[in-house]
């Protein structure tokens, strides 16, 4: 089948593909920053088990395979009779994995502010959270705008790992398997999606250089 | 505790502090009364930092007693919080929070410490901004001023939170000369208004106007404590006298 073909008789379906990829991705991406927050609160709290914990969460999710980790949701929990949904399961990898690196995002982001703001915020009595909330993760955010922007753009494409369980609708990866072992899509089938992953990151890329350059610290 | 003095404002029993093998504080004893703008003066490594840090602990102590107003400064947590919003600090580089405009700077910790309204603390704001000079540079964030307006900025930050007493840590070591009067200027205003203040300097005819009493470290220890007059003209001790001459030398 050709590109033309292709596209008439899975148009809609390509289409339903890339919302359902837009969809995963901004859940993923959404959960992995609010989690890559707090852990990355944690490993700078000064409760020792917390920062432990939140080292060890980071060491944990970063070197993990998304596969093996999606694998182990999927297959290995049911024997502790623990069973999800397989988007759960899908949307669950995909948060974590990309929240371990938006916490070693947003580490190297603080390591831009000079430690004597830090000496500042608590020689005017701010509290600990105070600290955190005001001065170290506003500043931190805006210091990591281009890495974040390759974290989205990176979970968008570990959301890929959908098509590896029969999740309903199809991801962008998953319509590909489909149109391949039901039709003679070819290597055609596989452009078509890696055109749409290659636009959204590439307007990802977009809109991250414009928030940077407008979030900017001038220092 | 002898009734007959009022508690002194700050007061050192004793302080000791190493790094490593360094005896940077050695049984340190000192006390500024209200109202009483102490100098510190003396070579660089001599501790001076150190001790004006160790006040609203930025640098922990290894023994001794260190008291406000009669009570021991808090180990840590919110009681230390709330003990460090009755200091304020002003510091060698300024440290003005790099992401806010200068006014949100000084409206910070009022709104976030004191709890107090947004439309009153930037109202006081601006007259803090307004008496140091920078009201104009209010909406400018730090990186846009000159050395010499963000450490205005930076006194009028410490000034919001009504503070009982000011430290300053080399205010004017960081700027360039033609900027360092302006400071001093706002700081001897302080001064004059009565202001209890502990100034680590090195600006000698600045602690000699504005000083009620100055006192002079080397190697760790207090060596000499005196009025400026005397420590200027006539030092006590030998250590003063080096010192002293080694920068009429330069």
């Amino acid at each position: 089948m050709g590109f033309t073909d292709l596209l008439s008789k899975y148009g809609a379906q390509y289409f339903q593909a890339l919302l359902t990829t837009w969809r995963l991705t901004a859940i993923s991406f959404a959960g992995a920053f609010i989690i890559g927050i707090l852990i990355t609160v944690a490993r700078v709290s000064p409760i020792r088990p917390l920062r432990i914990f939140g080292d060890i969460y980071v060491q944990i999710f970063r070197n993990i395979p998304g596969a093996a980790l999606l694998i182990l949701l999927v297959y290995a929990l049911p024997y502790l009779q623990i069973v999800f949904p397989y988007d759960v399961c899908v949307t669950v990898a995909t948060i974590l994995i990309p929240s371990a690196f938006c916490s070693e995002h947003l580490m190297s982001g603080m390591n831009t502010i000079s430690p004597g703001q830090i000496e500042a915020a608590r020689s005017l009595g701010l509290t600990f959270l105070q600290m955190i909330r005001r001065i170290i993760i506003p500043q931190a955010l805006r210091s990591s705008v281009l890495p974040m922007t390759n974290l989205l753009v990176a979970t968008m494409l570990t959301t890929s790992l959908a098509s590896q369980v029969p999740m309903r609708p199809r991801d962008l990866t998953g319509i590909v398997s489909y149109i391949n072992t039901h039709d003679t899509g070819g290597v055609t089938a596989f452009v078509i999606s890696a055109v749409l992953y290659c636009l959204t990151a590439f307007a990802i890329g977009k809109a991250g250089s414009l928030v940077d350059r407008k979030v900017r610290i001038l220092r | 505790m002898d009734n007959h003095s009022p508690v002194p404002m700050i007061e050192l029993r004793h302080v000791e502090k190493y790094y490593g093998d360094l005896h940077v504080l050695q049984d340190i004893s000192l006390s500024v009364r209200r109202g009483e703008v102490v100098v510190i003066i003396g070579p660089s490594g001599s501790g001076k930092s150190t001790l004006c840090r160790s006040i609203n602990r930025l640098e922990t102590i290894d023994s001794g007693e260190i008291l406000l107003e009669g009570n021991p400064i808090p180990q840590e947590g919110k009681k230390l919080a709330e003990l460090r919003a009755q200091i304020g600090m002003v510091f060698q580089s300024f440290n003005l929070f790099a992401h806010m405009s200068v006014l949100d700077n000084i409206t910070l910790a009022p709104v976030e410490v004191l709890k107090k309204g947004r439309k009153e603390a930037r109202e006081e704001a601006l007259q803090l901004l307004e008496r140091v000079g920078v009201r104009d540079q209010a909406d400018k964030v730090p990186a846009q001023l000159s050395g010499g307006q963000q450490q205005r900025a930076a006194i009028a930050r410490s000034l919001a939170m009504h503070p009982k007493v000011m430290l300053f840590d080399e205010p004017t070591s960081a700027l360039d000369p033609e900027m360092i009067q302006e400071v001093l200027n706002v700081i001897a205003e302080l001064a004059k208004e009565g202001m209890t203040m502990l100034i680590v300097t090195h600006e000698m005819n600045f602690a000699r106007r504005v000083a009620d009493r100055v006192i002079f470290m080397d190697g760790g220890q207090i060596v000499e404590e005196n009025t400026p007059d005397c420590f200027f003209s006539d030092p006590a001790s030998q250590r003063a006298r080096d010192f002293l001459h080694s920068l009429h030398a330069e």
